[in-house]
């Protein structure tokens, strides 16, 4: 009898704290990188087309194929996008469960549950290359390469650390050429961005990640460099790095001009102007609450720049207009 | 023996009292928006103003965050107190009897239907609550009479079920994973006055089991001799089973699973005041409210603008508490 009340009580302290680490990992993957070192660079002895690839990855690891990836496993949803983006589409030969852009995607094979990838199942498609995220997934690398695959892992901090990856993978994926395109959809994307705000005032915004408890990005995301690169000014990098929780007293003592909720896999955020005292918020009073797609924001793939540009018309609605 | 509350129990609840309402006015009065003592003062006052951010912040932020968190900090005292004397088990916590489980449970299918928004959210826990109760007292019942230890086990193995499909529904439903996961994790973060009215509803079902103080003492003793003592035991088991179920679904539907107060409040308080109920479970209420009230202001000022989850800081304010008392109380 008192075994069965004593695993309940620690089950009641510890279950929550685990179940707080596989969210905190998952976030890893979903939306932004942890802890790691910032994006890698691309190796510029490796452009030509034959003999060994070699490039930089988001751990700073390098990796070095011999020839470009015929079989391809991802284990993001990111990774699957960008890995379609640059045109690797068809070497793709298994996915995450969470993958849902582009349509092709969702039925690619699952190597199951990404926040706990099955090592056997990768190990099964034969892939000779796998796309990996940083924070939970970071101690799967030694386990696959154990196994003979070369890992490229996507841990972006900044909008630029992703065009990096795009074109990385494009080397990587014998696909150059498509991929320089989508990161000068990307570049372009962000010059424009650039062009709109460069005069103009930085709005403190605040990006909601969760309401319940409240969430937003933090300083070393690569959703602060967009709110950065899209004219405003993060209130959640005061608060660390990551996706730290964040005080409401903080955010009315802030009264940010612009507030955006972040709509999808993570959170509804419902009616945001009639939550309990959001009336008196500036950003209500004035019209400027917005909610975004999450896949376009918190997913570090070719689509940002689709959340570049949404961001750019959410903090300077007067500099969208203009032409 | 049959006298457990030798002293009068006044002198120990106005104490308990005093505790409390310090315990209020430190909650209100500081958090991370810092506002002066004047301020505050001049907003308790005022009442609630529309269109005057620092008023919103003390009316709509503050006050009812700290009112949740006393008042689910009182009904899981209590609903401890009652379960722990039921079951003469000194592990039990309100989670224990399958309710919280089922509650998740419930919360859990809304959010995954999304319907993740007040007050689905907080009538789809109580429903799921009131099912793993009920499934739990048919399992327990046996000609009209209610086995504890049945009960206990039932609600034991009906708890593990009810996590098992959460976890099941997690998985399947990864894309919610988060919203469950920090459901679960327990919070009062982003709560606001639709939850304190929600949790209002409990405020009878605290003060019921005062009329049931002589009962619950002499169950204290088995039900045999209750039985013998006149006490209508089955009925007193029922209504207080009931009591707790409801206390115990109605926390978990406004804030999630907080651990640790409905298990360790009613030891402590035990401790302090002695097991009998007239005094036990006032006071259980007057400590369960201030500490969760107490938690609930480190957990959101200590790493301002940061919050630190509440069932963490309840667990590090009274663990400590707790083991200082347990080698006290052994001296003694």
């Amino acid at each position: 009898m008192s075994t069965t009340g004593q695993r309940r009580g620690l089950a009641a302290v510890i279950f929550p704290a685990a179940l707080a680490l596989l969210v905190l990992g998952a976030l890893a993957v979903t939306g932004c990188g942890s802890d790691s070192s910032t994006g890698g660079g691309a190796s510029p002895a490796a452009s030509a087309s034959s003999g060994p690839i070699t490039v930089t990855d988001g751990s700073g690891a390098s990796v070095t194929l011999q020839q470009p990836a015929a079989r391809i496993v991802s284990l993001a949803p990111a990774n699957t996008e960008i890995a379609f983006a640059i045109g690797a589409g068809a070497k793709m030969v298994a996915g995450t469960s969470y993958d849902d852009y582009p349509e092709e995607a969702k039925s690619l094979p699952k190597i199951g549950d990404f926040a706990n990838p099955n090592v056997e199942k990768i190990a099964s498609f034969e892939p000779d290359l796998v796309l990996a995220a940083g924070g939970i997934q970071d101690g799967l690398r030694s386990k696959l390469e154990k196994l003979g695959m070369q890992v490229y892992v996507v841990d972006p901090k900044t909008y630029d650390g992703v065009m990096t990856d795009v074109t990385n993978l494009g080397q990587l994926a014998g696909s150059t050429e498509q991929a320089q395109q989508v990161a000068d959809t990307m570049q372009k994307a962000k010059d424009d961005a650039q062009a709109k705000v460069a005069s103009l005032s930085r709005p403190a915004t605040f990006l909601e990640i969760y309401s319940k408890p409240l969430m937003t990005a933090g300083g070393d995301t690569f959703i602060d460099d967009m709110i950065t690169l899209a004219g405003g000014s993060n209130l959640g990098a005061t608060a660390g790095s990551g996706f730290p929780t964040f005080s409401a007293e903080v955010l009315f003592k802030n009264d940010p001009d612009v507030y955006i909720a972040d709509s999808g896999s993570m959170s509804e955020p419902g009616d945001i102007s009639k939550r309990a005292g959001f009336a008196d918020l500036t950003a209500v009073k004035d019209g400027h609450v917005y909610v975004i797609a999450d896949n376009i924001i918190a997913r570090p793939g070719p689509r940002l720049a689709e959340g570049l540009q949404e961001l750019v018309k959410m903090i300077h609605p007067e500099a969208s207009s203009a032409p | 023996m049959t006298r457990l509350a030798r002293t009068s129990s006044w002198p120990g609840i106005a104490l308990a009292g005093g505790i409390f309402v310090a315990c209020l006015l430190v909650s209100l009065a500081f958090g991370p928006a810092s506002l002066s003592l004047g301020e505050v003062w001049h907003f308790v006052t005022t009442g609630p103003v529309q269109g005057d951010l620092p008023n919103a912040i003390f009316w709509q932020i503050r006050l009812p965050r700290v009112l949740l968190a006393c008042l689910v900090g009182a009904e899981l005292a209590v609903a401890g107190v009652i379960l722990q004397d039921l079951f003469l088990n000194p592990l039990t916590d309100p989670y224990v009897t399958g309710v919280s489980s089922g509650a998740a449970l419930g919360a859990t299918i809304g959010i995954v239907l999304h319907l993740s928004n007040l007050p689905w959210m907080a009538v789809l826990a109580l429903i799921g609550g009131f099912a793993t109760l009920g499934v739990v007292w048919m399992a327990a019942r046996r000609r009209g009479r209610i086995d504890i230890f049945v009960l206990l086990l039932a609600g034991v193995t009906i708890s593990y079920l009810a996590s098992a499909v959460v976890t099941v529904l997690m998985i399947r439903a990864n894309q919610d994973m988060h919203a469950i996961v920090y459901w679960l994790m327990g919070s009062f973060s982003g709560r606001g006055w639709q939850e304190v009215e929600i949790a209002l509803v409990a405020v009878p079902f605290m003060i019921a089991p005062l009329f049931f103080a002589r009962e619950m003492d002499i169950l204290l003793q088995g039900e045999k001799r209750a039985l013998e003592l006149g006490v209508e035991v089955e009925r007193t088991k029922r209504i207080l089973l009931v009591t707790a179920g409801v206390l115990t679904a109605i926390a978990v539907s406004v804030s999630g699973i907080i651990g640790f107060v409905g298990l360790v409040v009613p030891h402590i308080v035990r401790l302090l005041v002695g097991p009998g109920h007239r005094s036990l479970l006032p006071v259980s209420l007057l400590v369960g409210a201030s500490l969760m009230g107490v938690a609930d202001l480190l957990s959101r000022t200590v790493i301002a603008p940061n919050e630190i989850p509440v069932g963490v800081v309840t667990t590090f304010v009274g663990a400590p508490l707790f083991v200082y008392l347990l080698r006290r109380g052994r001296k003694g």
